[in-house]
């Protein structure tokens, strides 16, 4: 009602060129009560006069007279206007009565623009995304329980999962997210890294938005900042004295577990040394497999809950939580056919009878059938085979032969009478569920798989060391153990689910790193180290552009500040203090970072001995911390363009969100009652 | 009380005065949305979808089609513009601008008392007019051999204004040369045979031009190969899986023996197509371990054809787009084969390199190195899905920008030139036309004016200064000039390498000076009452 007011009196305004009083007229009119107006507009009809309604408002002449006009009209046209806004709301198209963009948009839909609505929205939104991550960061973050929609319990500081499990829907978070996602993609490593610097950078363009430059200066200058920080990248990498290339990887193990000490001590302070090991054996049996591209998929985790994390091992080879469903439980110099068909008496597509006249006819079709499925097992039995593995059902009489001769891997249930032939032949028998464990085992054994069943060649009979049971707490294991495998597996132990799933994330961001390794060996000094001397040489950079750009090119060499901060904060240091130190260490030491270490690390035998934990600055190449090149430079990469992207919007336009089941609302879950 | 509300109660009306007034304020506040989008320094729109997707865009088509206009005259406008977008490709954004800013000027004549009749019919003359200046701004377009220089400066004129700079300069090359690539004299460029194929991978840097058809699977055998040099190439739709017969069929045996048989001779016919393709690849490779063979089938492969044909080395494809045996056929030569029957080497197609690409779950094969392509690729990469979409976008009005300026044979200087000089020769032509259609001309020259100043409001210059600039310029120099969005000052876009296409300008004025008489003659807006079906009107 009152916006169709001002609406006719906006019209009457510029109809009459008097836009002076234009918004006077407006502010006037939001004193309005619908009600009041409503009975003016009335006693104006009906009396044909104006004047109450100046002495309403304002005994102002000019307002008084733009009024007259704006009643004359409204006298003319009060037909069309609609006393009962709410009645015909829902209809679809309708004719509009309310000028503005507002009006033209589905019931629902928001429409934000400008610094005020927009720009500054998002960066406080990324802003409280970045305050979420930024406790978890470094080896002394903190964990996060995080409860997602399905109501599973997380506790993690691995950023990626954090945003994933908690649903960003704010459009601008969402972009910082995505970033982040890509770089877990791109690398698998430094995702935390991405989110914090770019809200980082986010938040230092507001300051210089209220500087008064322009979105696009700061765009600008931060993509030269970019491209200078890229530049400058490579030439920090640090001399180790061995020159890592992508085939010697498997010379310098000491060296590369060290490197992916780095990503574990970040999760899983304390147990780096121990799982960077681990890890470290585990990918180089995989990347010995002569291929360039080394696979993350090959190393396996497989989780047994119980024990402690020391008691995590690594087998090369697979690793099946299966049962044994024999009495035998070992085989050794195996040689394996692997099937992905069922094995079973072969059928038609389509659909077949027995047509049988007598009892005889029964009788030889049953014994002919025997005789030919024992043929069939002859044969592969004569090729040397003496296990089969096998993605599909097996015929019981199969079973039965196959008992005979083969030891036998199948998914399907053992029958009883199974069973017993195989006892009675001494013979292993093992089941898999899933197609990609059976299509893994034959990469293990490397054989070839079959669509039929028929007798394999040579070369497509698999090979394996060692078939075993074993048993961790009351878990019972199935073990492919082959020296030359190209899978590896690590058994990790732990008391709860929750620690189990950290640790996975931990050794996958291991894995990834070394997979980057593979790519690009370069390496950087860890611990805020090559930030500061980025953050110092972009300052003299910055010094020499003469545009505006400069001041968002040192805004964005101030950036890099955040990252050794953030990790003295998150260690109860005064952040400011350890910065300070590092500046002034870097005049001469430009390795000098801020160190988070352990005197001693947690081995086997030290267990129980207190860890004494030192935070200080140190020079990051005696300590051999190291960042990996490749993971810095997309971090940096990601992170500026999403950056870039939330601050070059300036115009949100949101549609109505969509229905559907909404997630479930737990209130209350943490009362105390 | 209108007369429609006695005939029914429930329609809803507006007239006259109000009714003009309902249509202006709707284009120019669709124009006032639009606006900051034009030209290569527009601002980037936010777009959230009701599912939460994001997307970022300045393409004025994407935006209206995106933005859920629910406003009766803003949806005809955004259809207008949709319609502009589909003959020429460009152009939408200042078709939106340019009704908002006709109505406007149309407002300040109506509203002194000239009769909207009179104002289209002023409207109607200019349009005559600005057509004869648009013509004799032409610039040729040497076909033969095709001036690669002015199509290049072509499509980046298009993508700066879409995408960031350097974004666009990438694009430039790969539109162009897929362009030309295709481009035979006296046929018309099939925009379809380029298939533009999208990676979420790395960075925006890394897309390219492939030379050949890059698909979204790959081999579904884990033995078949993953890199072949050196390749030739069947394309068929032929069926090497068992189906099932459409009549209801089955078997009856009574012995092992006949069951055996009748398993194999099940098998037999695909089998017996299997064999064929191995004939043929024996053939034409014999025993040479450089020549390889490839098999691309739209139809499925089922796993015992797969295994028969990853021994004999052969990389096998099922389950092809149907849309890419054309263009297999178009890159690599070769015939699409609907039966195995007679397949010689001439039915096939050759490509230098066969590979395999996998990100995480996806595969893509790439086809490349063909001898004379027909029919290429656009791979374009990057980190996101948003941007993705937004080169997508881009990618295609460029391609389109460049057919136009191949199929129009000229081009016309851009940057606001073209305004500028219409302008002025309204102006002169105004003095010719008697009565007081003559307000209707002078209306739509201003109103012209709109696509320059938003240029150059949105460099952040002051558009009165830029515009006076401009057209003492122009009437001092006679040659077209336009706004240089660095400086704000006039500049020769000719020198600058910066184009319009011909159609989009001439699409532009027929179709927003009809679409604005339409609206200034509507003088009364009806609209039938809905009763509701649920009770009590609600």
């Amino acid at each position: 009602m009152i916006t169709a007011i001002i609406y006719l009196v906006k019209i009457t305004i510029t109809r009459g060129r008097i836009n002076d009083f234009k918004n006077q007229l407006l502010e006037e009119a939001d004193y309005f009560e619908l009600l009041e107006l409503r009975k003016v507009i009335l006693r104006t009809q009906q009396n044909n006069q104006e004047v109450p309604v100046a002495n309403l408002l304002d005994s102002n002449l000019k307002i008084y007279i733009v009024l007259k006009m704006c009643f004359f009209l409204l006298a003319s046209v009060s037909n069309y206007l609609d006393f009962r806004p709410d009645q015909k709301r829902r209809m679809a198209m309708r004719v509009p009565k309310a000028p503005g963009f507002a009006s033209m948009m589905k019931e629902g839909a928001k429409y934000m623009h400008g610094l005020d609505e927009a720009v500054y929205r998002n960066i406080n939104a990324c802003k409280e995304l970045c305050e979420t991550t930024s406790s978890s960061f470094g080896p002394n973050g903190l964990n996060k329980m995080v409860i997602n929609h399905i109501e599973k319990l997380f506790v993690t500081n691995d950023a990626a999962s954090i945003l994933r499990e908690i649903d960003v829907v704010h459009p601008a978070a969402k972009i910082l997210m995505l970033a982040s996602e890509m770089q877990e993609k791109e690398v698998g490593d430094g995702t935390n890294y991405v989110i914090l610097f770019a809200s980082k950078l986010l938040e230092n363009a507001e300051d210089l938005l209220r500087m008064g430059l322009s979105q696009s200066e700061i765009i600008d200058g931060y993509l030269l900042a970019m491209s200078k920080a890229l530049e400058i990248l490579p030439k920090l990498e640090l001399d180790v004295g061995i020159k890592l290339t992508k085939d010697n990887l498997n010379e310098h193990d000491a060296l590369i577990s060290k490197i992916l000490q780095t990503a574990i001590s970040s999760k899983l302070f304390g147990y780096h040394e121990f799982l960077g090991e681990l890890v470290t054996r585990a990918c180089l049996v995989v990347s010995n497999d002569g291929t360039h591209s080394f696979n993350v998929d090959n190393v396996r985790v497989c989780k047994i809950l119980g024990g402690g994390l020391l008691q995590s091992s690594m087998v090369s080879g697979m690793v099946l939580k299966r049962e044994i469903d024999s009495e035998v439980t070992k085989v050794q110099q195996a040689k394996i056919a692997v099937y992905s068909c069922p094995i079973d008496i072969q059928v038609t597509e389509t659909k077949g009878t027995v047509l049988l006249k007598s009892a005889d006819e029964l009788l030889s079709f049953s014994k002919d059938e025997e005789t030919g499925i024992e043929s069939q097992i002859k044969a592969i039995h004569d090729s040397g085979i003496n296990v089969i593995v096998s993605g599909g059902k097996i015929g019981k009489l199969f079973l039965y032969y196959i008992y005979l001769v083969l030891v036998h891997f199948t998914f399907s249930i053992l029958g009883e009478m199974a069973l017993h032939f195989l006892n009675k032949y001494q013979i292993m028998a093992v089941r898999l569920m899933s197609k990609f464990d059976l299509r893994r085992v034959a990469k293990t054994i490397d054989a070839v798989v079959l669509p039929k069943l028929r007798t394999p060649t040579h070369e497509e009979i698999g090979y394996c060391d060692n078939i075993y049971l074993d048993e961790i707490g009351d878990t019972s294991i199935v073990v492919f153990k082959h020296q030359k495998s190209t899978i590896s597996t690590i058994i990790l132990r732990g008391s709860t689910e929750q620690i189990l799933d950290d640790c996975e994330r931990a050794l996958d961001d291991a894995v990834n790193n070394f997979k980057a390794l593979t790519k690009e060996q370069a390496l950087l000094p860890g611990g805020g180290a090559a930030e500061i001397e980025l953050a110092q040489q972009l300052t003299t950079y910055a010094q020499t552009c003469p545009g505006i750009e400069q001041y968002a090119i040192k805004r964005y060499a101030e950036t890099f500040d955040c990252i050794p901060k953030i990790l003295a904060e998150n260690s109860g240091c005064k952040s400011t203090e350890i910065l300070a130190k590092l500046y002034v260490g870097h005049q001469d030491n430009k390795n000098l970072g801020f160190l988070i270490g352990s005197n001693q690390a947690i081995t086997k035998e030290r267990t129980t001995q207190p860890i004494d934990i030192t935070c200080e600055t140190s020079d990051m190449k005696l300590n051999a911390l190291y960042d990996l090149y490749i993971t810095k430079k997309w971090a940096l990469l990601f992170a500026t363009k999403a950056a870039c992207t939330v601050l070059s919007v300036d115009e949100i336009i949101c549609a109505k969100p969509a229905g559907g089941p909404k997630p479930k609302e737990n209130k209350g879950w943490d009362n105390d009652d | 009380m209108s007369a429609i509300t006695t005939l029914n109660p429930k329609a809803e009306s507006a007239r006259q005065a109000q009714a003009l007034a309902i249509n202006i304020s709707a284009a120019r506040g669709l124009a006032e949305i639009l606006k900051t989008n034009l030209g290569p320094k527009g601002t980037m729109k936010m777009l959230v979808s009701g599912a939460g997707d994001i997307k970022i865009t300045k393409d004025g088509n994407t935006l209206l089609h995106e933005m859920q206009v629910q406003h009766p005259t803003a949806s005809l406008i955004a259809r207008a513009a949709t319609a502009q977008d589909d003959i020429t490709g460009d152009g939408t954004t200042s078709i939106v601008l340019l009704i908002g800013e006709l109505l406007k000027q149309a407002d300040l004549y109506i509203s002194e008392g000239l009769h909207p009749r009179i104002v289209a019919e002023g409207f109607e003359l200019a349009k005559k007019e600005s057509l004869n200046v648009l013509d004799k701004l032409k610039i040729p377009l040497k076909l033969n051999p095709i001036d690669r220089e002015l199509l290049l400066q072509m499509a980046r004129t298009s993508l700066r204004t879409k995408l960031s700079r350097e974004n666009a300069d990438l694009l430039t090359d790969i539109i162009v040369d897929a362009v030309l690539t295709l481009h035979e004299d006296g046929k018309p460029v099939d925009l379809n045979m380029i298939e533009i194929m999208d990676m979420m991978h790395r960075t925006e840097a890394d897309s390219r031009l492939v030379r050949g058809i890059v698909m979204d699977h790959g081999g579904r055998h884990p033995s078949m190969p993953k890199a072949l040099k050196n390749a030739y190439i069947l394309t068929c739709n032929v069926s090497l899986e068992y189906e099932k017969p459409e009549v209801n069929a089955g078997f009856f045996y009574k012995n092992v023996e006949e069951r055996e048989s009748l398993v194999t001779s099940e098998r037999k016919f695909i089998e017996d197509r299997v064999q064929k393709i191995i004939d043929l690849k024996k053939k034409v490779c014999g025993d040479d371990k450089t020549k390889h063979f490839v098999v691309i089938n739209q139809k499925g492969i089922d796993p015992f054809s797969l295994d028969a044909l990853a021994k004999e080395g052969i990389l096998g494809l099922r389950r092809a787009k149907r849309r890419n045996m054309e263009r297999l056929t178009l890159a690599c030569g070769g015939e699409a084969m609907n039966s195995l029957d007679n397949l010689t080497k001439d039915c096939l197609g050759y490509a230098e390199d066969v590979y395999e690409h996998v990100l995480g779950e996806e595969k893509f094969t790439f086809v490349e190195g063909c001898k004379n392509p027909k029919s290429v690729t656009i791979l374009l990469k990057g980190s996101t899905k948003y941007i993705i979409n937004q080169l997508k976008d881009a990618l295609r009005d460029g391609l389109r920008a460049v057919v136009n300026a191949i199929e129009d044979v000229c081009v016309i200087p851009g940057a606001g030139s073209f305004e500028i000089a219409a302008h002025q020769a309204l102006t002169q032509y105004k003095e010719k036309v008697k009565g007081r259609a003559r307000l209707g001309v002078q209306a739509f020259a201003d109103a012209l004016l709109i696509i320059p100043k938003a240029v150059a409001q949105n460099a952040g210059h002051d558009q009165q200064e830029t515009i006076v600039k401009l057209q003492h310029e122009y009437a001092n120099s006679k040659i077209p000039v336009g706004v240089d969005i660095t400086s704000g000052e006039a500049m020769d876009p000719k020198s600058m390498g910066i184009y319009d296409n011909y159609r989009v300008k001439k699409q532009l004025i027929h179709s927003s000076t009809s679409i604005a008489t339409n609206l200034i003659l509507v003088d009364e807006i009806l609209r039938a009452g809905l009763s509701s079906l649920r009770p009590g009107g609600q």
